[in-house]
């Protein structure tokens, strides 16, 4: 048959009982639709839908000679499959039958007859128009791959995966968690029969673990899914645990683990080690540590220091191994514990508690504690034998690390140092009250223990040159060179007669002082500057018995010197003035009387991004002074770089005349030299030198192993020291507001007027205790610390620190989506007291103190320790509400007697109930209700107003009073309780709207995954081939989640069964001539089934994943596209018969 | 910064207490309060249920006369804010009412445009001013009171003036913790105190106030603090029932402990109008806190 032949149409008008007769004429229907053109045969009967219905149908076609069908009826969601397959039986292609719904969108929502036939009338004249000009269509039929994804490994996820897995299939189950078991492992006893949860779903968790054909994928969510049923496509991330699958869970690192954080597995009433297992029957039994990114601390280290991990092991009294961990990154542990400017303390999550950590002076603690108690450290072997030999010039901070780093992975190294001293500005600009000799000799000596390489007095460019070092001079046969040189040049204050007599930079002034070198201080001293360097020489100067006046351009705000180090000048008796600034020195007989000075004040804000002073006309004053020390900056000199024949230098230098090289990789012009610290950085930090060092040494190492330095980046992330506690997760709980606060710890110091009298060190440093109190203040933001404690421990080697996340894409057939719920947040119902009291806690809560394995041990306890002697259990806290939730939870009735019943059995306490209907509605539930009544739980038939603390003052204990009116007594009570026990309502999870879109799932209202019918297919969703199950769907218990679960596996094996699925040939196609490829279509495609073929510039649609929306054939500007079935021919027709005008109006 | 000052009846009659101490506070913050000229009762709560229109039309007048001032308004009765706002609400939302009202109001010259934010001054003291500055300007010590902070209902619903959860406000603790008194942990703070009850039926007015007063009482409270004059009321006539068995407690307004704080004498913020005299020590410059104390003047006992 073809359209061309002549239409011969019959018209079905269905009763369908009262439903469509009592409102619809359906005689008169049938009469009119007998006179439209092509009908050749009407009929009305009361079930078309019955076996005699769909006879009349096929008799018709068979005898009658009838070709295209109308079925007047209901919705074609219900029958449409019905009628189509009759007329298929006769003979007839079943997409030449169709509906014209009479009833729920005619019938049903009218109420006057005449206008209800009317409306009906113009349906079925409209589906007539439209039946006509219907072609035959092939449907055609795609592969089932029968593997399976379930997500979310909770019981109903475990329940399907197993009867699935039964038939022979094989199944991947997705877990968010790093254990499957979900809720239902959290809790002690389930209702009404009172089996243990744990006794009931081990076996089940045990035996998925255990089947070749269940994959568990744990740590685990899926990102996205592709294609269509039967054939999908999932991309899975699974996290990194950090843990191989080697762990055999034997729990050692558990035991040396110094981080502990609040265990969400127990909501977090308990806590739980960094590495850690969610519960003891957990599956997979593989450990995990968890990890949210990297501690702020280490982040803003510019050499990685692993703060964190090294605090956590001082707060544990664990202080050697303390010690070998920050040798494992720290080059200078005894100088950075002294002078380090500690960009960590900056990034400290405590910050937002009170103050950051005492970072620096634990450091400074455990290796002055290492010092006193162990034996002196030996390096390690170096981890290679390289052949090749580095140079490096300086022996700075910048010098050392890079020393360090490069004789650890096994190159020869050695260093250049002009002065007789070696540390470089460690050595001659650092004041000994701040850093003594001894502790820069205590880092040197290891570093030259390592096998480096110091020689002394020996100067680039006066005792060898660039050259000689770069192009392997006899003696000097280095394949790389880092240059470190420093910055070192004081810079003048460029004002007249800065030559005088008893002028000096502030570098110079420290380098006399250290090496020994005539350095005269006159009794009245200016320092002129606001940064470290000005106050050292200050301090210096007070040593030297001079009075000392720092003279600062701006104000204490914008110094750049550290907030200790002013301190300590202060009460030193340094005198600071702000706001001033030498305009002239002041000469008698070539020597300085005193500083010409102006008064400044604060102006725009300049390129520093500090306020630029502004001098005030007219300030101009006289100051005097015996000596003056100019300490504004420094930068490095470039004598070095000349080669002897005075031959320009290859190397360049900025403005600031510090070497230029690749920001990255620290390389210079010359392809085998590097430089870095202040000779790069300009005057810089010990530490920011040290980071520079350590990129430097890896640059090297890459390029002397042959890989090119393109795109180099360091293996140090760049710091992000703003990513602090509130990004993570454990900022839910405690908030970081709720915790005590404690004062950081202060340095103990040598007292005032004995240190300005000497050279001696100034800080005292940190006692045990107090290092150990001061540590335990560390908020493990970051939860692992990263201290390699369980690496240390682990037989099988298992831990993974460097894993990383894997990707995997799954083919599968089939989806089922149980990914459970969450519980309402207690604290939004604020009358109960929830957060406020500590006595009142929610079901989730109650619920891990009856568990054996909680935290608690299975005991009901009160904050204090002690056992209630009232508990008050309230119903419906989050559900039934208005406010919050209108749906009952369903599971809160039960769970609370179940709650009563363990109460009464494991406590003296009184039990009362405090419920709006008691909702007993499962097998066995109302005789559940019926035992915990005889057992003594009182009930009280009422929604609780508030729950507020007792009065204490009339000689009783304080206690909680749940206030609620007793709706069946008619009385307002107010009921003593010491335990308030909230039935948090069931929610959907927090990011189920994004799962929604993952998995193509509508929800309803509430917010639940929606299913396709509420009552006929409450598995099924409007994505064939994906199934929902549990309370991702809704409240419910676990025997209805068990049962959906196994009703979702029933419906994904019968298709696995089936093999092929059908593909309903109501799709788009695109007419190839007419199509301009102006790709319109390609976005506007909700299944992506459209591509675009270059070759033939025109879209092409993907037969099986298009679903026929007509998308593309509204948008399409050329009218390319056709919807088969949905032609714009048969869509005008069908507009032209409804609105044709009908006779009975 | 200046606010249109609306005391309504109350202020000027049991509530001048209230009046005096809002005045003495705005004054030591240096903060502009010109009260409305000619403004008329705020059609309270009796009057809606004899004939709404008319009570619409009575309030509306002065939101009227208070649009034309161009500040936003302060009543400081609770039952004046939220009458005003449900007629700024209603008005609103029902064109048909407005036309109405500004139809009677027009033969008077006026139109209700309803644009004037009518504000608690707790409030703007709170959100405009500022906690920071208020304890900035503080003189005297008040760390001898010990307060319930008792916010009522009309303030924190329906329309509630202070943005925190109505169950639980704590802008008030927060305040008088600035300010260095310690406030007690008062659970029913947001309860009803009877209201007009006390007229009609007494002993469930009655009840409600002894539950209120024994909460602060049992829980160490000096005084009860509140922000409306009918609880300030009904609790301070508490004070006079019960033949000397019950507990007497100074109910005061919190601008009277915040005047107090700024530096304004117990007769500036009309402690004398209290019914209990107010048992603590008179509040101390702060500079002097810790030195000899001396009785704090006023109450009628």
């Amino acid at each position: 048959m073809t359209a061309t032949d002549e239409a011969r149409i019959g018209v079905y008008v269905c009763h369908c009982g009262f439903n469509i007769a009592a409102t619809v004429d359906v005689e008169a229907v049938r009469d009119i639709a007998a006179g439209q053109p092509g009908v050749v045969m009407a009929r009305d009967y009361e079930f078309m839908c019955s076996n005699a219905g769909q006879d009349l149908i096929k008799r018709d076609i068979e005898e009658n000679g009838v070709n295209r069908v109308v079925v007047a009826a209901c919705s074609p969601l219900m029958h449409e499959p019905t009628f189509r397959a009759a007329g298929e039986e006769a003979g007839l292609n079943p997409y030449l039958v169709h509906i014209a719904n009479i009833r729920e969108q005619c019938a049903w929502v009218h109420q006057n007859r005449v206008a209800a036939t009317a409306k009906a009338e113009s349906l079925v004249n409209g589906a007539v128009a439209r039946v006509a000009l219907h072609e035959p269509l092939e449907a055609t039929y795609a592969d089932v791959n029968p593997t399976t994804l379930v997500v979310g490994g909770g019981i109903a996820g475990i329940q399907a995966a197993l009867d699935i897995s039964d038939a022979g299939n094989e199944v991947y189950v997705v877990e968010r968690q790093s254990t499957i078991g979900g809720m239902m492992a959290r809790f002690d006893k389930t209702f009404p029969t009172l089996d243990c949860a744990a006794c009931i779903l081990t076996p089940k968790m045990v035996s998925a673990d255990r089947r070749d054909n269940i994959h568990l994928v744990t740590n685990a969510e899926v990102e996205a899914v592709d294609g269509f049923v039967g054939n999908f496509t999932v991309r899975v991330r699974e996290k990194a645990r950090f843990v191989t699958v080697d762990c055999t869970s034997c729990g050692e690192c558990v035991t040396v683990c110094p981080v502990t954080v609040p265990d969400p597995f127990d909501e977090y009433m308990s806590t739980r080690t960094a590495i850690h297992k969610a519960f003891p029957q957990a599956i997979p039994s593989t450990y995990t540590i968890d990890r949210q990114g990297k501690p702020p601390c280490m982040e803003a280290c510019p050499i990685h220091q692993n703060a964190a991990g090294y605090v956590s092991l001082i707060a544990e009294g664990r202080f050697a191994e303390a010690a070998k961990l920050i040798r494992r990154q720290n080059p200078l542990p005894f100088i950075c514990g002294r002078v380090c400017y500690s960009p960590c303390e900056d990034a400290c999550s405590r910050t937002l508690v009170e103050e950051p950590v005492a970072i620096r002076s634990l450091k400074r603690f455990a290796m002055d504690w290492e010092r006193e108690h162990e034996p002196e450290p030996v390096p390690e072997a170096p981890e290679h034998d390289y052949s090749e030999k580095v140079a490096v010039v300086g022996s700075g901070p910048a010098g050392l690390t890079c020393a360090f780093d490069l004789a650890k992975e096994g190159y020869k190294v050695t260093v250049f140092e002009k002065h007789d001293r070696l540390g470089g500005m460690l050595a001659v600009g650092l004041p000994t009250y701040r850093c003594p000799r001894p502790v820069v000799d205590r880092d040197i000596d290891y570093i030259k223990r390592m096998g480096v390489d110091m020689r002394t007095g020996t100067e680039l460019g006066r005792d060898f040159t660039l050259d000689e070092l770069t192009n392997g001079a006899p003696g000097y046969e280095y394949s790389a060179v880092f240059v470190a040189v420093g910055a070192q040049e004081g810079i003048a204050l460029d004002i007249p007669n800065e030559d005088a007599e008893g002028v000096v930079t502030g570098i110079d002034y420290l380098r006399n002082l250290n090496l020994d070198l005539p350095q005269e201080t006159g009794p009245r001293v200016a320092v002129v500057g606001g940064g470290n360097t000005a106050l050292d020489a200050a301090r210096a100067a007070r040593r030297e018995g001079a009075e000392v006046t720092v003279l600062y351009r701006r104000t204490r705000a914008e110094m750049p010197a550290e907030e200790d180090e002013f301190d300590d000048a202060v009460a030193e008796g340094v005198r600071f003035e702000y706001l001033v600034a030498p305009v002239e020195v002041l000469v008698t007989d070539g020597r300085v009387r005193g500083l010409e000075c102006v008064t400044m004040e604060l102006g725009e804000t300049d390129g520093s991004g500090r306020p630029r002073p502004v001098p005030i006309e007219g300030s101009n004053h006289e100051r005097e002074f015996d000596t003056v020390i100019a300490a504004i900056s420094q930068h490095p000199d470039q004598d070095w770089s000349n080669t002897p024949a005075g031959e320009p230098t290859v190397l360049t230098f900025s403005r600031w005349g510090t070497v230029e090289v690749d920001p990255d990789s620290l390389q210079s012009t010359i392809p085998n030299v590097f430089a870095g610290g202040d000779a790069v950085l300009g005057p810089a930090t010990v530490v920011e030198a040290m980071g520079q060092g350590r990129r430097a040494a890896e640059a090297i190492d890459k390029h002397l192993r042959g890989l090119p330095l393109d795109g180099f980046t360091s293996h140090m992330p760049s710091p992000d020291p703003r990513y602090g506690f509130e990004e993570r997760p454990y900022a839910q709980s405690p908030e970081y507001a709720d915790i005590e606060k404690a004062p950081r710890a202060t340095m103990p110091k040598r007292p005032v007027d004995i240190r300005v009298t000497d050279y001696d060190e100034v800080d005292l440093g940190f006692s045990e205790e107090e290092a150990r109190s001061e540590a335990q203040r560390c908020l493990h933001c970051g939860v692992c610390v990263e201290c390699h404690a369980c690496d240390d421990v682990c037989a099988p080697k298992a831990i993974d620190l460097d894993m990383e996340d894997t990707l995997t894409t799954l083919e599968v057939g089939q989806i089922m989506v149980a990914t459970g719920f969450k519980t309402f947040d207690a604290t939004r119902m604020t009358p109960y007291g929830y957060g406020r009291y500590p006595n009142v806690v929610t079901s989730l809560e109650f619920e891990r103190m009856l568990n054996s394995t909680g935290p608690t041990g299975g005991k009901v306890l009160m904050a204090n320790g002690e056992e209630p002697r009232a508990i008050g259990i309230v119903h419906c806290v989050g559900s039934r509400d208005e406010h919050f939730n209108r749906y009952c939870s369903r599971v809160c009735c039960m769970a609370a007697l179940k709650f009563a019943h363990l109460a009464i059995e494991r406590t003296d306490a009184d039990v009362y109930q405090f419920y709006i209907d008691m909702r007993a509605f499962g097998k066995g539930y109302e005789e559940f209700y019926s035992r915990v009544l005889h057992e003594g739980s009182t009930v009280i038939r009422g929604k609780v107003a508030e729950i507020v603390p007792s009065l204490s003052s009339n000689g009783d204990e304080p206690h909680l009073i749940i206030r609620a009116e007793d709706t069946l007594i008619g009385r307002f009570r107010e009921i003593p309780v010491d335990m308030a026990v909230l039935c948090s309502a069931l929610e959907p999870q927090a990011d189920a709207e994004e799962m929604g879109r993952v998995f193509s799932l509508s929800r309803s209202p509430d917010g639940f995954f929606l299913e396709r019918h509420p009552k006929l297919d409450p598995v099924g969703t409007t994505t064939d081939g994906v199934y929902i199950a549990g309370c991702s769907q809704g409240p419910k218990d676990i025997p209805d989640t068990v049962a959906q679960a196994q009703a979702s596996a029933a419906r994904i094996l019968a298709l696995i069964g089936r093999g092929e699925v059908l593909i309903d040939p109501v799709r788009a196609t695109v007419n190839e001539a007419l199509c301009g490829g102006c790709k319109t279509c390609l976005s506007l495609c909700p299944y992506t089934a459209i591509t675009f073929d270059e070759e033939k510039e025109v879209a092409v649609v993907n037969e099986a994943l298009c679903k026929g929306c007509g998308t593309c054939v509204a948008a399409c500007p050329a009218s390319a596209i056709t919807g088969a079935g949905f032609t714009d021919d048969q869509i005008l027709a069908e507009l032209t018969g409804l609105l044709a005008p009908v006779g009975t109006r | 910064m200046t606010y249109t000052y609306y005391p309504g009846c109350s202020l000027h009659a049991t509530g001048v207490a209230y009046d005096k101490s809002t005045k003495a506070v705005f004054e030591k913050l240096g903060v502009g309060l010109q009260e409305l000229e000619d403004w008329n009762c705020c059609g309270a709560t009796s009057y809606t249920s004899v004939k709404k229109t008319v009570a619409y039309a009575i309030s509306a007048r002065n939101l009227a006369l208070a649009e034309k001032t161009g500040h936003d308004v302060i009543a400081p009765c609770s039952a004046c804010f939220y009458v005003l706002n449900k007629t700024k609400t209603r008005m609103t939302e029902q064109p048909e009412l407005r036309e109405q009202v500004n139809a009677s109001l027009a033969e008077a010259g006026l139109e209700a445009k309803m644009t004037v934010p009518v504000r608690k001054p707790l409030e703007v003291l709170i959100n405009d001013i500022g906690l920071d500055t208020i304890a900035s300007l503080q003189t005297h010590s008040i760390s001898d009171f010990r307060p319930a902070c008792y916010y009522g209902c009309q303030i924190v619903r329906p329309y509630g003036a202070i943005d925190e959860d109505p169950e639980n406000p704590v802008s008030m603790e927060r305040l008088f913790e600035a300010l260095g008194a310690e406030c007690v942990d008062y659970p029913p703070k947001v309860r009803c105190c009877g209201g007009m009850l006390i007229a009609t039926f007494e002993e469930v007015a009655t009840q409600l106030c002894e539950d209120l007063v024994d909460w602060a009482v049992e829980r160490g409270a000096n005084c009860i603090v509140t922000v409306c004059p009918l609880c300030q009321a009904n609790l301070d006539l508490l004070n006079l029932s019960g033949n000397g068995t019950r507990t007497k407690i100074p109910i005061l307004y919190f601008t009277q402990l915040i005047g107090l704080a700024l530096g304004s004498s117990p007769e500036e913020v009309g402690l004398e109008h209290g019914l209990v005299p107010v048992n603590v020590e008179a509040p101390r410059l702060v500079a002097e806190a810790g030195t000899a104390p001396a009785t704090a003047r006023g109450g009628a006992a």
